[in-house]
Order: structure tokens, then C-alpha cells, then sequence
């Protein structure tokens, strides 16, 4: 492919990214080093919005909080999203259905989904939930207002929001297996388990890596989810790193949109750390190919 | 669980039938267990969408009832025709349609030539782009969205459609590009050649031959970016006002406020989840052939 028809065919694309995302991300940094508010020009302040944020020990509390909800329901996703995977891959005519109810919970919008949820544990709303686990464990527990039950709750669904997307991706790479392979470790004796651990897992890693990546990804960015799930977020130390800058920089005016805008860019610097590995991947493969 | 497990076994002599996909079918033998454990998933899967269907076809008095009641009542519907009489609903609901479809147009449009491009420019330049593609999915929604809210504010596009869709097309560029380039790469590149020899040019290949060996790439791509501006809460949140509200934060403004209203926000989960029910499960057997046709293998 010549230069030039390179440089037209991704032309019209570039142009709307850079239009779109370049060139807001850089107002974002901007604004990170300015005392601001929409529509007039900030004044400069140095790094004092990224020390107040530092500072702040509900920021410190956002930040573990994303981080460990990003760290369970990773590996939560991982694991079962293989499970699952490997389930409905072995069945027959039922395939269809349950892929198909499994896959609502990923289509609909999170927010939405969030809601129904949430109805099942609040007793306010008639939960059923609730109840149900009340009866067996004898014990009561505030899903709403409590820090653990509250996180138990988050994690349940956040794993139900995203585990279909997982089953599917982990669905389709199993079709890529090469028959050929699994025969052969079946003739020379391997067990169920040592088939997946040895031979099934190995072929697919590129799809688990990037299923590993997607959920990271959509964890660290956890918002919609909290406003049904957390009424309380930040009180009971649940909130998430961009609950926090939508509390600072949008909800309540503008007030605070230098330091909204400072936390935008830490969270982008914890986001490159998270995805260092893929990134040092990818560079690889461009110096192999080069 | 494993069902790969009790695929085959075959006896050695019996190895040149293996090769045979329809005996290898017969042969295979399901786990019963595999199959309950399985199928009580999906239900629980689908359990908060059936508590709210429940919760919005009682009547108001009884719809949260603590504990609740399971029996006993009339259903009504009279949440969804309070839903239509005496909210804007269906001016959202036409919101929301409008820019998941004018989105997916768009992205589509600028993705795929862009998709093309990348899989066939050799070595380096490509490989950077994918990384940045990759870097931008990944952003911090509000680090482009709050820029964008003081952008469309000062060009007066504001709680407009276009502003919603063309946000979202941004959004979503990355990582359609990705998927898409993905199925390119799965396609030969002799085949560009062989048409480029024949008198196609450059463009003439990608509209004659690629796009139409594309369609279940394209199609599986579409539906993805769909979905995501069909879901997308954020951006509408910080985007839009009044006029051109979605059905999701629709949703969240009833949700603070009376029971009937809070039954009104069932009733519009209920509306959006159906079609969204249809669409799972037809979409379901192209995503994953679309899928496994090489999207995910680059």
C-alpha cells in the first residue's frame, strides 16, 4: 500500500480522534494546572490542584477502593468466564438460550442494570435477596449503608455486568482451538484438567489476555453503577476514582474542575501502569515486525 | 463443568472417523450436571430483569411491599401507561435510538477504511497506531467528556443529537478500528494483489472485494459500537439536558423521587430490556462466528 492511499483511507478517522479525543485530553491537562470553572479562562496554579488531591485522604479512599474492586473482579472474571465458557461450549441445543440470557446482562446499560439489582437486596423496595440470604445465614446485613456487604454487593455486579462479555470472547476462542491438538494430547493420556491447563489455555492466551485487559479496563473506569448501587459512596469509603471526580468537577457546578481535571490525569497515569505489560507486548511485536 | 473433556476418546483403530465431524457430534456426551448448573445460571443471570417485571406489573401499593408480596394481586400495566402519558418517554426512547444509529453509521463509515489501512501498511506505523487506539480506549471517560461539555456548550451544540452521536463515534473509534482491523488481517493479502492486477484500484478492492468478505466482520463490529451507545450513561449524563435526554438517565432522574415514578423507571428498564432480549439472542450465533472468524486473534 502506497503512503498516500495509507494516509486517505485513515485520514477522515484520525482527523475525528484528534478533533475528539487529542485535543480535549490536552484541554483536561490544561485545566489540571489552572483554578477553573466552564466557560472562562483559569488562572494558573502550578501543581497545587495535584497536592490537594494527594491530600485528600476520600481520594486515597477512591483509589484503593477502585483498585481492589478492579483486582477481585478481574480474577473473578477470569476464572469463571473460562468455566462458563467451557460449559455452554459443550452444549447442544440449549446453547442458544442460555448464551442469550447471559448475554442481557452485558447489553443492557450498566446504569439500568444497576437498578433492577439493586432492587433485589433493598428491603425498602421489597428485595427479595435479602430475605432469602437473612433466612440462611440468620444474620441481617445493610447492603446499602454497611462498607463490606455494600463492596460484596458492588463486586456481585459488577461480575454480572461484565462476565458475559468474557464467556463470549473465551466462547469464540475455543472455536479456534485446533481439533488436531486436543486429539492428540487425548491419545497421549492427558487428563480433563492437564488438557485445559497445558494444551487449551496456552493456545488461547492472546484472547484471555486481551478478556483480561477489556475487564481491567472497564473496572477502573466503574461510575454509572455506583448511583443505584452506593447512595452512599463516599461515607461508607466505596466510591470510585471517577465517582470522585464527577462529585468535584460536574455535580455540584463547577467549583472544583482544576482538581477534577488533576485527578483525570493521575487516573491515566494508574491506568498506563495497569496496562504496562499489553503496552511492552505490543511494542515487541512492532519491533519484530519492523 | 467441563464438557471439553468428554468430547472424544477415541480408540485408536477407530482414529480415521475422527476426522468426521457429524460422527464426532454423536459421539459426544453431556454432562448432566454441567447442564442444570448451566441453565440455573441463566436464570440467575436474568433474575433481576424478572424481580423488576414483577416489581412493575403489581399494583403501586403492593410493587415494594417489605416482605414482598408474590401473590394475590391483579397485575396492571398501569406503570407503562403512566410511563407514556405522563412522561416525555417516548421522546427519549427516539433519542436514544437516533444516536446509537447514527453513531454506528458514522464510526463504521470512518473505521473501516481506517481498519483496511492499518492491516495492510506493513511493520511499525501500524503497530503505534494500535498501541495509541489501545491507550485511548482505556482514557478516563471525563478526561475527554468534561472538555467536551465546555466545547459544545461555546459552539452552542449543547443537548443536541449530533453532539451525543459525535462524542460517541470518538469514543468508539479505537476500538472499532481494532476489531475491525483484526478481521482484515484475517483475509490474504494476494487477494488485494490479485485485484489490483486485474485493474481494481486501491479503493476499487476495498469497496468490490474486502468489504463484502468483511460483512459478518462489519456486522459484528456494528452491533458492538451500537451496544456501547445504546448503554452509554456518561457522556449523555455530561452532554445532554432536556432535549435530547437518553432513556438510561431517563432512568436515574425518576429514581430518588415517588413510588409511581420509581415504578415508571421499571417500566422503561422493562421496555428497553425486550428489545434488548431480542437482539441477544439473535446476535448471539454471529458474535461468536463472527468471533472466532478471527477478530479477537491479533
Amino acid at each position: 500500500m502506497r503512503r498516500r492511499e495509507f494516509a486517505v483511507l485513515i485520514g477522515p478517522s484520525l482527523l475525528v480522534m484528534l478533533g475528539l479525543l487529542v485535543f480535549p485530553l490536552i484541554r483536561t491537562v490544561q485545566w489540571s494546572f489552572q483554578q477553573v470553572s466552564y466557560g472562562s479562562p483559569g488562572v494558573f496554579v502550578g501543581l497545587s490542584n495535584y497536592t490537594q488531591a494527594l491530600s485528600d485522604p476520600r481520594f486515597g479512599r477512591a483509589v484503593f477502593f477502585t483498585l481492589l474492586l478492579t483486582g477481585i473482579v478481574t480474577a473473578l472474571i477470569l476464572l469463571v468466564g473460562y468455566l462458563v465458557a467451557v460449559g455452554v461450549n459443550g452444549l447442544g441445543r440449549l446453547r442458544p438460550y442460555v448464551l442469550g440470557s447471559m448475554l442481557v446482562a452485558y447489553v443492557l446499560p450498566g446504569v439500568v442494570g444497576a437498578v433492577s439489582f439493586s432492587w433485589l437486596f433493598d428491603s425498602n423496595f421489597g428485595g427479595v435477596l435479602n430475605l432469602v440470604i437473612e433466612r440462611l445465614t440468620g444474620q441481617e446485613f445493610l447492603w446499602f449503608t454497611d462498607t463490606w456487604p455494600n463492596r460484596v454487593m458492588i463486586i456481585a455486579h459488577t461480575v454480572w455486568h461484565l462476565l458475559p462479555f468474557s464467556v463470549l470472547m473465551i466462547l469464540a476462542g475455543l472455536q479456534g482451538v485446533p481439533k488436531e491438538l486436543r486429539e492428540a494430547a487425548t491419545i497421549d493420556g492427558a487428563s480433563a484438567w492437564k488438557m485445559h491447563l497445558y494444551v487449551i489455555i496456552p493456545t488461547m492466551r492472546g484472547i484471555v489476555g486481551f478478556v483480561c485487559l477489556i475487564t481491567i479496563m472497564d473496572v477502573l473506569r466503574t461510575f454509572d453503577s455506583l448511583i443505584p448501587l452506593s447512595p452512599q459512596a463516599d461515607a461508607i469509603g466505596n466510591e470510585s476514582i471517577m465517582f470522585y471526580v464527577f462529585d468535584n468537577a460536574f455535580r455540584d457546578g463547577s467549583q472544583r474542575l482544576g482538581l477534577g481535571s488533576a485527578v483525570n490525569v493521575l487516573s491515566i497515569v494508574i491506568i498506563l501502569i495497569c496496562l504496562f505489560p499489553f503496552i511492552r507486548d505490543l511494542l515487541k511485536e512492532a519491533k519484530a515486525k519492523a | 463443568m467441563s464438557s471439553a473433556t468428554d468430547t472424544v476418546t477415541p480408540p485408536p483403530s477407530r482414529l480415521r472417523a475422527a476426522g468426521h465431524p457429524a460422527q464426532r457430534r454423536r459421539r459426544r456426551r453431556r454432562n448432566p450436571t454441567a447442564v442444570v448448573l448451566l441453565l440455573a445460571l441463566a436464570v440467575l443471570m436474568l433474575s433481576p430483569f424478572i424481580w423488576t417485571a414483577l416489581s412493575v406489573t403489581k399494583p403501586t401499593d403492593v410493587a415494594f411491599a417489605n416482605p414482598p408480596v408474590l401473590g394475590g394481586y391483579t397485575p396492571t400495566f398501569q406503570a407503562f401507561k403512566d410511563l407514556w402519558e405522563t412522561t416525555y418517554f417516548a421522546q427519549y426512547l427516539v433519542n436514544t435510538a437516533v444516536v446509537a444509529i447514527i453513531s454506528t453509521v458514522i464510526a463504521l463509515v470512518l473505521g473501516v477504511p481506517a481498519a483496511y489501512a492499518l492491516s495492510r501498511f506493513p511493520g511499525y506505523v501500524s503497530a503505534i497506531l494500535l498501541l495509541l487506539a489501545l491507550v485511548f480506549r482505556s482514557l478516563p471517560r471525563f478526561s475527554v467528556v468534561l472538555p467536551m461539555y465546555e466545547i459544545s456548550k461555546s459552539l452552542g451544540i449543547y443537548d443536541t443529537n449530533f453532539a451525543l452521536a459525535a462524542a460517541l463515534v470518538a469514543i468508539n473509534q479505537p476500538f472499532s478500528i481494532w476489531l475491525l482491523r483484526n478481521f482484515f488481517a484475517e483475509i490474504p493479502k494476494e487477494l488485494d494483489e490479485a485485484a489490483m492486477i486485474d485493474g481494481c484500484t486501491r479503493f476499487g478492492t476495498l469497496r468490490r472485494i474486502m468489504i463484502p468478505l468483511m460483512r459478518p466482520g462489519i456486522l459484528t463490529a456494528g452491533v458492538f459500537v451500537f451496544l456501547f451507545a445504546f448503554q452509554e450513561y456518561l457522556t449523555a449524563l455530561v452532554l445532554t439536558d432536556t432535549a435530547s435526554k437518553t432513556v438510561p438517565v431517563f432512568i436515574t432522574t425518576q429514581l430518588g423521587q415517588t413510588l409511581p415514578m420509581l415504578q415508571q423507571a421499571g417500566a422503561a428498564e422493562m421496555l428497553l430490556t425486550l428489545p434488548v432480549i431480542a437482539i441477544s439472542f439473535i446476535a448471539q450465533k454471529y458474535l461468536v462466528a463472527g468471533l472466532s472468524d478471527g477478530s479477537v486473534k491479533g
